[in-house]
């Protein structure tokens, strides 16, 4: 196998590619932690209890701002109470952002977290497997004094997952109980300046709707979105990267295409997957500041994952190429048990993504983890994934293994050959083993991280 | 000047439902306790008129929890125009602003705004001055002690990759046990040469213990008779608890032995009939249908 680039390179210039590789993550590292804010913000927003005597239910209700538009509001629900106010008078609304700031585009996203604070009471405690239905609304504007435009409205169920961790005493009537997080919505797109939550849980006392889930005395919201700070120099970092990516890959491409032979099946992989990254890494999130684009959440995670299809597939590539044993290869069909699988998996992963956030697109309130089937789906996804993810790995090993036995192989009959082409010969070797140590380094970063992040979210699923 | 004459307007709601708060909740955490956490409502607005012991310092502290608490959670139902990172008139600038960075949590603008109030009308230079400001820190301080870490993954398909952390209140019961606990533990202490320090120089507590513990300057009185010079109401008449088996903690179920027998008291059982509501049905708020049912109940009370 003809080198094309970095077998050609002396050992000089091999380490000075490697110093500026390394000098420029180093930047990045440094432009990331000193510049950079932290990726995200969350924001509590605790729902003010506005009464709806009459069951608009077509009417936004605001919980502050000029006086004529505001809701009649409770401070708690003693006083709702004693004015004979009942459980389906009440809306819980809540404005975002807080009082004299307003949401801008950089924002990118807006997830919503639902959190109740339900008081423990002996007569009136928490079902086991306690539902709550909620009627939520979503609206936006981006004039103060502008009508409310519906987003959303939708009916939705969720499960109330309390746990009350002290003796469930008259004593400790209260207290509350530890609820866990409800997801509310998610928008892939943060174009307006203000949006409008309305809540309501609605008792239906024959269909058994709302009647176990405690005694809920407020709702709070946790919004959580990308800083604004975060998202600009994240896509100036990408926006000067991208045509760096290009200029080499074109370089590149030229440079293969002049040689007199056909390009080889490790330069194509190369090429593909220089492309897959720059398209990961092209600021497309630059037209969210200009139109509304609620996919962008979709689109960046599909650039994510055909990045990650053609990362593992190389890595397949690269070993299988340098295995120097005497079989022809060459040809991606020899690869393609290996290749399909990845494919397969990253499609797996897009498919459960697609059932997420391809939903989100139509109704915002919609979540795979709230129901039973769905929670399961996505955690036996999650755990099939991390099985897939160490076999890829240990099958990689495996593979570098296969090699390098082939290399001590090789050398083996070094001592026989001229001088020049042994040096040349040990070179190349030394820069095998180089590379391959450094493709392990990475496939094994890549892997413990993404195992390392799964393992999160499961510990957190098993928390609650 | 006129900034903090508005500021006071604003918040005075608030702060007086802060006070309320932790009213109800110091007469929670001492209901069976002989000094009970009467007459002390609202005390902190008027300094120095309780005696300078151990229960003074216990309202002062959850007093300013309360305040500081309340004016959190108002802050989150967007109740001031003013609160997060848009405070930036203290010469503390918010780094890069609501857009760049988000925002300070509310619990620093809370915690700002409760020190302005309590600390405000301590103006005095003297032992009772430098108490009552420590007391209140340890109060404020609880509040953020007590708060809890939550995450959200919220990456590709949920995954963690990306990861989003803050902190929360706890609920202000959890607050009322945690100061409960620095109320026992709390230390006498002298003042010296403008500091507080160590009252029992014998005891080989450090300095740093004392920046957390609640400090007091005299000693309380006995709280079985009734002396309403120092603040004491006496015991008898009180109610205490007995039986109950199993639902009761040691706390509870010594009650009777602290609040009567050691007071030379007896407990004495009283039943009476009540009606009360039973069998309800519950709404998540508001309205209850109840059934009426009447039962005998006794009470322990000393006399
Ligand atoms: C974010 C992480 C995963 C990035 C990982 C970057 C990896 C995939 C990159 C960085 C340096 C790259 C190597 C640089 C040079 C060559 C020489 C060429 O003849 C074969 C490919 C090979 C060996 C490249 C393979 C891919 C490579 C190892």
């Amino acid at each position: 196998m003809a080198g094309t680039v970095l077998e050609n390179l002396s050992s000089r210039k091999l380490f000075a590619l490697g110093g500026v590789l390394l000098v420029v993550q180093i930047v990045f590292f440094m432009i990331g932690g000193l510049i950079a804010p932290s990726p995200t913000s969350p924001i509590r927003y605790i729902a003010s209890k506005c009464v709806d005597k009459g069951h608009h239910k077509s009417k936004w209700f605001v919980p502050w701002g000029p006086k004529d538009q505001v809701c009649e509001k409770v401070q708690d629900f003693d006083e709702a109470t004693a004015k004979h106010i009942s459980a389906n008078d009440i809306v819980f609304a809540a404005h975002i952002p807080l009082p004299n700031r307003e949401m801008v585009r950089w924002f990118q996203f807006l997830l919503m977290i639902m959190e109740l604070d339900v008081a423990f009471k002996v007569h009136n405690p928490v079902a086991e497997n306690a539902v709550v239905t909620m009627e939520a609304g979503l609206a936006y504007r981006d004039d103060k004094s502008a009508e409310w435009t519906p987003v959303a409205r939708s009916t939705e169920e969720r499960k109330l997952v309390c746990n009350f961790s002290h003796a469930k005493t008259i004593d400790n009537e209260g207290r509350y109980y530890d609820c866990d997080m409800i997801p509310l919505f998610e928008l892939g797109s943060c174009y307006h300046k203000y949006y409008l939550i309305n809540i309501r849980l609605p008792v239906r006392e024959k269909q058994n709707i709302n009647l176990n889930i405690g005694d809920i005395k407020d709702v709070n919201l946790i919004g959580i979105h990308q800083n604004g700070g975060f998202t600009k120099v994240w896509l100036s970092v990408k926006t000067t990267l991208t045509p760096t990516i290009i200029i080499i890959l074109v370089w590149y491409w030229r440079r293969v295409t002049q040689l007199s032979r056909k390009p080889v099946l490790l330069e194509k992989t190369i090429f593909a997957l220089g492309l897959s990254m720059a398209f990961i890494n092209l600021p497309l999130e630059l037209i969210t500041i200009a139109v509304d684009v609620p996919w962008m959440l979709l689109l960046s995670d599909i650039r994510q994952g055909i990045f990650y299809c053609m990362l593992l597939s190389f890595w397949i590539i690269f070993t299988g190429e340098h295995l120097m044993d005497q079989s022809e290869r060459n040809r991606l069909s020899v690869y393609w048990r290996q290749v399909g699988a990845i494919t397969f998996g990253c499609l797996c992963m897009f498919i459960f993504d697609m059932c997420e956030r391809g939903v989100q697109l139509t109704n915002p309130f919609y979540s795979i983890w709230v129901t039973e089937t769905g929670k399961n789906l996505a955690l036996a996804f999650i755990i099939l994934a991390g099985v897939c993810a160490s076999i890829y790995f240990f099958f990689l090993c495996f593979m570098v293994f296969k090699v390098f036995r082939n290399i001590s192989g090789k050398r083996a009959s070094l001592p026989t050959m001229s001088d020049a082409r042994r040096l040349h010969y040990e070179g190349l070797i030394y820069r095998f083993k180089f590379l391959m140590l450094f493709t392990l380094l990475c496939a094994a970063t890549t892997v413990i991280f993404f195992i390392i992040s799964q393992l999160g979210m499961l510990i957190q699923l098993s928390h609650r | 000047p006129k900034s903090s004459f508005q500021a006071s307007l604003t918040y005075a709601s608030s702060v007086a439902a802060g006070a309320q708060t932790a009213m109800e909740e110091c007469k929670h955490q001492f209901s069976w306790d002989r000094w009970n956490c009467t007459d002390n409502a609202l005390s902190m607005f008027k300094p120095n008129t309780l005696p300078a012991n151990r229960e003074t310092s216990f309202v002062h502290a959850i007093s300013a929890a309360g305040v500081m608490y309340v004016l959190t959670r108002n802050c989150s139902k967007g109740a001031f125009e003013q609160c997060g990172c848009d405070l930036t008139n203290n010469g503390k600038k918010a780094e890069g602003g609501w857009t760049w960075g988000g925002c300070s949590d509310d619990i620093a603008f809370g915690e700002r705004i409760s020190k302005m109030y309590s600390d405000g009308v301590e103006n005095g230079q003297d032992a009772r001055a430098a108490m009552n400001l420590h007391n209140n820190d340890v109060g404020r301080k609880a509040v953020r002690q007590t708060m809890k870490r939550v995450c959200k993954c919220h990456g590709v398909s949920g995954s963690c990759t990306t990861k989003t952390c803050w902190l929360q209140l706890a609920d202000f019961r959890a607050i009322g046990v945690f100061l409960k606990k620095k109320y026992k533990k709390a230390d006498k202490v002298d003042y010296v040469r403008g500091q507080l320090t160590e009252n029992n120089s014998a005891s080989s507590k450090r300095n740093t213990g004392l920046k957390k513990d609640m400090v007091f300057l005299e000693d309380s009185p006995d709280y079985c008779r009734e002396n309403l010079t120092v603040g004491s109401r006496g015991t008898l008449g009180r109610e205490c608890l007995r039986g109950g088996g199993k639902n009761m903690d040691k706390y509870e179920k010594k009650s009777c032995k602290r609040l009567c027998k050691d007071c030379g008291y007896v407990p004495k059982r009283i039943t009476t009939e009540v009606t009360s509501s039973c069998n309800c049905k519950f709404h998540w708020c508001c309205s209850v249908k109840c059934s009426q049912c009447t039962k005998t109940v006794t009470k322990y009370i000393c006399v």
